[in-house]
């Protein structure tokens, strides 16, 4: 009797366990309600998303005390002519939660963020000059744009449907969910995120830390290595994503680049270039932020930067962060973290206020 | 779903205590078939049709052929034959085939572009239609009567613990075993569990750990020292041997939890004092089935030593091509071939000297051979395995790519001595006293959490 209800019990947790990992509304509710419990909450390591994907927290080197330099205001605020655009990801953001605003901008009357996992429908105003920034950090360069979704992604509100109809890319034929439970989607029976899901449902409670952190322990202080997606630089300072240092993955500073996926890029840059333009927009901006790999460990960098950069035919106009962080003595990025410090940001942010107060002249 | 992820381990556990729950053989077999169909849509759901389109063909060909008569089950086989190579020619070769089209054309300054297939390789393709040829085959043959209950047959091609790579069955095997109703024994469920840690600790413990060094030295050859690369090409032998057969173990005792037993991929091979004798004991499933199903009816032995070695160089040469559209591996099932037909039969002043020394001596040189060889079927492409073998040979300095710290480098060397004391000295996976099972049972998911290497890496034969 025992080994027959254990038995049943065993079957409908497995079958619970495995919907709820891949349901993704149940996924979101489950995540919202324990993010901030301190015992069956989410890991959450406040030194860097690397030293928490691979649960060294425990060494200091990767976490360095905080650099504390606020953003400073431009010196020179402009007129405030501009309505800036400013298509980016995970490096606009001031915190987990809270993103760049406004104020450390020079000359921007009106400014909008567009989330790259989220896009915009925009209405431009004629009254201001119109400027696309387009932010993207090497390791999603040529995943990202080596199609042209942007241009669905980023749409004028009022010629919407032309665009789509014009454009011929995937992101047209995604698949359209069709929600036969509330909460519940077909194409969830195959979400290929499901074993994150069940690592984060089974595991990754902060009472179950220690076992995590033991293990890396082990991999550090025995193997001289971290655990997982990450790996420790040639220097032995820094954590590098995985996927920036392999030899195989399109997002890393040293896997081979070849000229036709040069040429592709700069012809799709161009294809947006002149999309933008057409519908509006004074000028478009590249700004293309170097892998924390590339800068920090640049023997045998496939020079994918400065390649696109410096590409004869490229129309868009470039501000060139991977130039000035080469040449840079300040630390520029977090040694536990995939991002950039503070002194990184504000390089960045003079760059854009160089070009912005420009564009406020013209 | 790799057998190496928290969704198989959760999805196994549903699947096996939900099959023991139900009381009749109809009910388990419609659960398997289902649980299947799911494991396999797990990877692209999209290729199950291709699937089930060859599963329909063979399903009715070979009810037709144990119908028909003489000239009609010959119509009927190929039909079958045709699907299923068909299926393989269209997604495994078509590209490769237009490829080499397109470079030959251009050699003699005649660019073409005709189109390409847009798609990626079902996943086990060449596994579960060799699986289905021998089924048509045997009921052609008058060896395995044709199976009626479309669920069944359904189930011996899908059978999730073997459907992506092996161990290639025989319906002799399998029908029987899926039809009859077996209770619960924990002696079964004991030892399938025992072979899956084993499986476990082969691929997360020692063949992803080795993967590091491989993938370092093979993606940079140009640059590394020769001895690295020495080092890389027998921990390629080791990474293979381990992920493969460490697959198989897995899928064995997944099976043997359920009460079934398949057939055994591997015994222990790097043992092999030659060539020949290598090949009894790698991948069993496939050279068994190329042995029965090609090497024979081409004549075997049965027509002369001359066309003994041709037929010998024809199987390897396709065994080869099975493994992929490459000519890497076109090139590697060659050279096996070769030194097979070359040294079967040839008597060398060592023969017939059984001392434990020269015995040593053979294998050691065997396991050289078949780790050049491993260079082929492990390279991009030949340019790279020829720099490969030349950079070796040229036994020149430069970057040591071990890429492992001294300690984890000596752990490896360890961890793979183990293994093969392990699989010489213990090689079954029989404990009959609980409290036994369950110290290694403890052990065993101790020592996998914490020495494994959990990158989520495909299985290399999952590609085939």
């Amino acid at each position: 009797m025992f080994k027959k209800t254990a038995s049943y019990f065993f079957i409908l947790s497995g079958l619970i366990i495995l919907w709820l990992s891949t349901s993704r509304a149940a996924m979101k509710y489950i995540t919202d309600k324990r993010d901030n419990d301190e015992w069956y909450g989410t890991y959450q390591c406040m030194h860097g998303d690397l030293t928490s994907m691979c649960y060294l927290d425990i060494v200091r080197r990767f976490n360095p005390p905080v650099v504390m330099a606020p953003l400073k205001k431009p010196a020179i605020p402009g007129p405030r002519n501009i309505s800036l655009y400013l298509h980016g990801d995970s490096y606009m953001y001031c915190s987990r939660t809270r993103r760049l605003n406004d104020s450390v901008f020079a000359g921007v009357g009106n400014y909008y963020f567009i989330d790259r996992n989220h896009g915009m429908n925009y209405h431009l105003d004629s009254s201001k000059k119109n400027i696309l920034l387009i932010e993207v950090s090497e390791r999603y360069l040529r995943a990202y744009f080596s199609g042209l979704q942007i241009l669905d992604e980023v749409c004028d509100s009022v010629v919407r449907k032309k665009t789509i109809a014009l454009c011929n890319n995937d992101f047209n034929n995604q698949i359209i969910y069709s929600s036969i439970i509330p909460g519940f989607h077909v194409n969830d029976l195959f979400n290929k995120y499901i074993n994150q899901n069940l690592q984060c449902n089974l595991f990754n409670y902060n009472f179950i830390m220690p076992l995590f952190e033991s293990k890396a322990a082990l991999n550090y202080y025995v193997f001289n290595r971290a655990s997982g997606d990450v790996v420790i630089s040639a220097d032995k300072n820094f954590l590098f994503l995985k996927e920036t240092v392999s030899l195989t993955d399109g997002g890393s500073s040293y896997v081979q680049i070849k000229s036709d996926d040069v040429i592709r890029l700069v012809n799709n840059f161009n294809v947006i270039y002149d999309h933008y333009r057409q519908n509006g927009f004074s000028e478009v901006y590249l700004s293309i932020i170097p892998n924390s790999a590339t800068i920090m460990q640049p023997k045998g960098y496939n020079n994918l930067i400065p390649q696109i950069q410096n590409d004869q035919n490229l129309k868009m106009k470039i501000i060139d962060v991977y130039d000035s962080f080469r040449k840079s003595t300040v630390l520029l990025y977090q040694p536990g973290d995939t991002h950039w410090n503070n002194y990184g940001k504000q390089l960045w942010l003079d760059l854009v206020n160089e070009k912005l107060l420009m564009e406020t002249s013209h | 779903m790799t057998f190496i992820s928290l969704q198989f381990l959760v999805f196994f556990m549903v699947v096996t205590l939900w099959f023991f729950r139900l009381k009749n053989q109809n009910g388990r077999i419609w659960l398997l078939l289902i649980a299947s169909c799911y494991f396999y849509m797990s990877f692209i759901p999209e290729y199950i049709l291709i699937l089930g389109g060859t599963i329909i063909v063979d399903y009715f060909a070979g009810i037709q052929i144990e119908r028909s008569e003489v000239g009609n089950r010959k119509f009927w086989l190929v039909l079958s034959i045709i699907a299923n190579i068909g299926a393989l020619a269209v997604f495994k070769y078509y590209n490769f085939f237009i490829d080499n089209i397109h470079s030959g054309f251009l050699f003699f300054g005649k660019p073409l572009q005709l189109p390409l297939l847009k798609m990626a390789l079902p996943i086990g393709l060449s596994f579960h239609t060799f699986q289905a040829l021998s089924y048509t085959i045997e009921v052609y043959r008058r060896k395995q009567s044709a199976e009626r209950n479309f669920v069944v047959y359904a189930l011996y091609v899908m059978f999730y613990p073997q459907l992506v790579a092996g161990p290639i069955e025989r319906p002799q095997n399998v029908l029987p075993q899926l039809k009859e109703f077996r209770p619960y024994e924990w002696e079964n469920v004991k030892e399938g569990l025992a072979r899956m840690l084993w499986g476990f600790f082969k691929k997360a413990v020692i063949a992803d750990r080795l993967a590091m060094v491989v993938e370092r030295t093979f993606g940079h050859t140009s640059e590394a020292s020769s001895a690295a690369l020495f080092i890389g090409a027998v921990f390629y032998s080791f990474q293979i041997y381990c992920d493969f057969s460490g697959y198989s173990d897995i899928a064995l005792g997944a099976a043997k939890v359920m009460n079934i037993s398949l057939m055994e991929n591997f015994k222990q091979p790097y043992l092999s004092g030659s060539l020949s004798e290598f090949w009894t004991r790698w991948h069993v499933s496939l050279s068994s089935w190329f042995r029965d199903y090609l090497y024979i009816p081409l004549g075997g032995n049965r027509k002369g030593e001359w066309r003994r070695r041709l037929n010998i160089l024809i199987v390897f040469l396709l065994s080869g091509l099975w493994h992929g559209a490459n000519w890497t591996f076109i090139i590697w099932g060659l050279l096996h071939g070769l030194f097979v037909m070359i040294l079967v039969g040839n008597t060398s002043p060592l023969a017939g000297r059984n001392s434990v020394i020269i015995r040593f001596f053979r294998i050691i040189m065997n396991f050289l051979l078949v780790t050049f060889l491993w260079i082929f079927f492990r390279a991009e492409n030949l340019q790279n395995a020829w720099i490969y073998i030349k950079s070796i040979f040229a036994l020149r300095g430069g970057a040591n790519f071990i890429t492992l710290s001294p300690a984890e480098f000596i752990f490896s060397i360890l961890i793979v001595a183990v293994m093969l004391l392990r699989e010489r000295y213990l090689p079954g996976h029989i404990i009959s006293k609980n409290n036994r099972f369950w110290t290694y049972l403890v052990s065993m998911l101790i020592i996998c959490y914490y020495f494994g290497v959990f990158v989520e890496n495909q299985f290399i034969y999952f590609q085939f």
